[in-house]
């Protein structure tokens, strides 16, 4: 009980903070997508805010990773899908010819739901993305390397091991890696697959803090099974089933003031 | 319901399943009783050939009265004396002796090694125990290691320098002995000189001699249809060659003073039965009197032995000497097979893996693929020979060496052609290898990467093939492995008995794929088989055997170590 009321203080603060309309980051327009023949998600339209944090939520099966990979066309690595309907990233279709799949990965980051550093060291898992954007000048590497472990409060535990492999670390540390070399060369939009759904209590605890603090500077989209996480971490949840968007609205009114009976059903456990 | 077991004993130790843990862990055992084994077998009946045996003399009973032998004992055995009585060839057995063995059915025989192949042929010979009659071992008795037929035995009776005669009735046995320390490091200097010139200058000389008449050719065949320009542009040439020429003269005139120099002098042995054998010094490798050396003495004279049978030539239709060319040529042979195979392999592999559609015709191929690895070796010759050397080979001939025709460059067996086919025969390896190091590799990490704004060949080039090295590199061990002690489809595409030159050396390129090699493999087929001396060659087969065995083992080895220190870096990734 007594979380609740620190959940709504909080969100009713933020909201207030966002004022009148916070301009859209991403938004779909009757974003359809089939597996050859199966349909698995139907006309979602969705705006999501700038510098937010949007969680999606719903039962297993419902769409909910499937529209998050929309976001930065990791669909189009399965083979047999197909997509109808928008999907535009500060106004600019993201299926357009001219898009450049590379250049929209690195402005739209995405996190997994397990840690998947690279088997590299610690310093060259962050420097990854920037290397491949050809890198540069050592001094400014390392800057960058620190500021992106800094942001993902990783610094302090790893500085003194940056030459020794990623995959000595923990699960928690390895998921904050993964959040750095995301952030590393600085998108405007974070995508989180469940993030901390393979990490310990005290883990996924670190992980919320960093989404808190992320959000001032990234749009976040986050997919949950957790609801009291979706709760905790979110400015905007997105209930979904069976492909379907139901319901789209501040946190605060989804979880005490839900509009549809499908989402009431699905915070109060009837299922899911 | 009782829990006590109701089965008997037997049956229950039975379904415990520890009869299978038995039988498992026999199984095991026997196949590494059978690989030491045979390791050792070959080791020890290899190895033993350099150790510089006792030299016995024995007096032996002949129909024609008894007769001195020195030599080295080689086997003993027991024959059966009824395959002698009714042989055509009975010599051995006269009809003294056939009364002594009134009775007997087996008799035990002994080899020895009496040399001397050129005075009194042939080198081996059988003795039957009864016929000896007494064996003695003489301190001054003299091994001599010719550089043509064979080893000498017999005493040292004397040493002729520049015409005066030294012997023992006007010089003392240290006198001698002394003498000939003297003549061994005289001849030695010569004949390092000798070979200098002969692999150095000459051989330079006669290499760059080749290459101008090929680029004579050349112009004749470029300039064919205007006589004059031809004629202008020759001048030059044949300026060079007539100083070529020249010093070529000089060089043959030194070389023929040192060969008059190093036969001036000559070493006279007593062999056994009396006879005066003459060598010259040029024939003499080296000479060591084995009764009279201490342990320590042979050891020294072993490592050399060993020495010098990795290190050098094969003499005496490869009876004799070493087997370097033979290490070289395999061991270059399977590096270039690796350097072939592995780009060829992985790259293949990537392709079937992560660019083809995974259909019915991806699912085929990679059948055919695997079917490919149990395709018999020799056809893999027949087709390097009918595809490679004939019509790869001929059309680069025609193309680029029309000068050289009708004598072939490419267009003939040779290093590359051997190394291509064998990268043929194992490439299938090596895909299914690195198929499954690729398909081990989570598919999280790869979207990882490509979250990152990798593209697909950036993810594959930085994340994936790193991480499927250990997964290539089995491959690598496996197709050197195979590839290595391959020698059917060799015969047809390269490998030869004798080869004059090495595939690599200081003239440009320096590395001569067209070039045909020795190979190990080969050289135990050739000295166990082919040889005109049996009993000479039959412990070098041994000896090249086991050296084979152990190059596969050091090759294998290093790639085993490469892998684990890369599997060691990508450990801990799971998907």
């Amino acid at each position: 009980m007594s979380d609740k009321a620190t959940l709504n203080s909080t969100d009713s603060n933020q909201v207030a903070q966002q004022g009148a309309a916070a301009p859209s980051s991403l938004q779909t327009r009757d974003l359809s997508l089939f597996y050859g023949s199966n349909q698995a998600l139907f006309d979602v339209n969705l705006d999501i805010p700038r510098n937010k944090a949007t969680a999606f939520i719903g039962p297993s099966g419902c769409g909910k990773s499937t529209l998050l990979r929309c976001f930065n066309r990791m669909n189009d690595l399965i083979d047999d899908v197909s997509i109808t309907g928008e999907i535009l990233l500060d106004t600019q279709n993201i299926h357009a010819d001219s898009v450049d799949v590379s250049q929209l990965r690195r402005k739209v980051g995405m996190v997994f739901q397990r840690p998947n550093p690279f088997p590299k060291s610690i310093y060259e898992n962050v420097a990854y993305g920037m290397r491949l954007q050809g890198g540069s000048s050592k001094s400014i590497m390392d800057e960058r390397v620190e500021w992106a472990l800094r942001s993902a409060a990783l610094w302090d535990e790893v500085k003194d091991r940056l030459k020794e492999s990623a995959l000595g670390l923990s699960g928690g540390q390895q998921q904050r890696l993964v959040i750095a070399r995301s952030i590393a060369i600085q998108p405007s939009v974070l995508l989180l697959d469940e993030p901390a759904s393979a990490l310990d209590p005290i883990s996924t605890l670190k992980i919320e803090e960093l989404i808190h603090q992320l959000k001032n500077d990234y749009t976040i989209v986050i997919v949950t099974h957790n609801m009291q996480q979706a709760a905790r971490v979110s400015d905007y949840t997105a209930f979904m089933y069976l492909g379907k968007l139901v319901e789209f609205s501040e946190t605060d009114n989804v979880f005490t003031n839900p509009k549809e009976k499908q989402t009431e059903d699905y915070i109060t456990g009837r299922y899911g | 319901m009782s829990i006590e077991n109701s089965q008997s004993g037997w049956r229950s130790w039975m379904n415990s399943g520890e009869p299978w843990v038995w039988m498992n862990a026999a199984a095991v055992g026997i196949s590494i009783v059978a690989v030491v084994g045979i390791v050792l077998l070959i080791a020890v009946r290899g190895l033993a050939h350099f150790w510089p045996a006792d030299v016995i003399t024995i007096q032996v009973e002949t129909p024609s009265g008894v007769v001195r032998w020195s030599g080295e004992e080689i086997e003993r055995e027991v024959v059966n004396l009824d395959q002698f009585r009714g042989a055509s060839d009975s010599s051995n057995i006269d009809v003294e002796l056939e009364q002594r063995l009134e009775g007997l059915t087996q008799v035990q025989r002994v080899l020895l090694k009496t040399g001397n192949r050129k005075a009194t042929p042939p080198d081996f010979r059988w003795f039957f125990d009864h016929n000896i009659i007494s064996t003695v071992e003489l301190k001054d008795l003299m091994v001599v290691e010719r550089s043509e037929w064979g080893n000498a035995y017999g005493q040292l009776a004397g040493i002729k320098v520049n015409g005066k005669h030294s012997n023992l009735e006007n010089t003392s046995e240290e006198g001698l002995s002394a003498l000939l320390a003297q003549q061994h490091k005289r001849s030695a200097s010569l004949r390092k000189q000798l070979l200098a010139l002969e692999d150095g200058e000459l051989s330079d000389i006669s290499y760059a001699l080749e290459r101008l008449r090929l680029d004579k050719r050349k112009l004749e065949i470029k300039y064919a249809a205007q006589p004059t320009e031809l004629e202008n542009r020759l001048v030059p040439l044949a300026a060079q060659e007539d100083a070529l020429r020249q010093t070529y003269k000089g060089y043959e005139a030194q070389l023929r003073d040192l060969r008059q120099q190093l036969k001036r002098d000559s070493l006279e042995l007593t062999a056994a039965n009396g006879e005066a054998i003459h060598i010259e010094f040029i024939d003499i490798i080296q000479t060591w009197q084995p009764n009279a050396m201490s342990v320590t003495d042979k050891l020294g004279h072993y490592f050399r032995a060993l020495g010098a049978f990795l290190t050098e030539d094969p003499r005496e239709a490869n009876t004799e000497g070493g087997i370097f060319p033979a290490i070289f040529g395999t061991v270059m042979m399977v590096l270039l097979m690796s350097a072939l195979v592995t780009p060829f392999g992985v790259i293949a592999a990537v392709y079937l893996r992560e660019y083809a559609r995974q259909g019915t015709l991806v699912r085929i191929i990679r059948i055919a693929v695997n079917n490919l690895a149990g395709v018999p070796s020799i056809v893999y010759g027949v087709f390097g020979l009918g595809f490679f050397v004939y019509f790869l080979g001929g059309s680069i001939d025609e193309l680029f060496f029309p000068q050289a025709l009708p004598a072939p460059t490419f267009g003939t067996p040779g290093l590359l052609w051997a190394s291509l086919t064998l990268a043929l025969l194992t490439v299938p390896v090596v895909i299914v290898s690195t198929e499954e190091g690729l398909t081990r590799i989570p598919r999280s990490i790869r979207e990882g990467s490509l979250a990152l704004g990798a593209t697909k060949a950036e993810t594959l080039f930085k994340i994936v093939l790193p991480m499927a090295s250990p997964s290539i590199l089995t491959g690598v061990i496996l197709a050197v492995a195979r590839a290595a002690g391959e020698v059917a489809p060799l015969m047809l595409v390269g490998v030869v008995k004798l080869a004059p030159t090495l595939p690599m050396d200081g003239n440009f390129p320096f590395l001569h794929l067209d070039r045909k090699f020795m190979h190990l493999g080969f050289h135990i087929y050739d000295v166990g088989f082919q040889s005109p001396n049996v009993e000479a060659a039959r412990p070098l087969v041994f000896a090249t055997a086991l050296l084979l065995v152990v190059i596969i083992i050091v090759l294998n080895l290093t790639a085993i170590m490469l892998r684990s220190r890369l599997e060691k870096r990508y450990k801990g990734v799971e998907s």
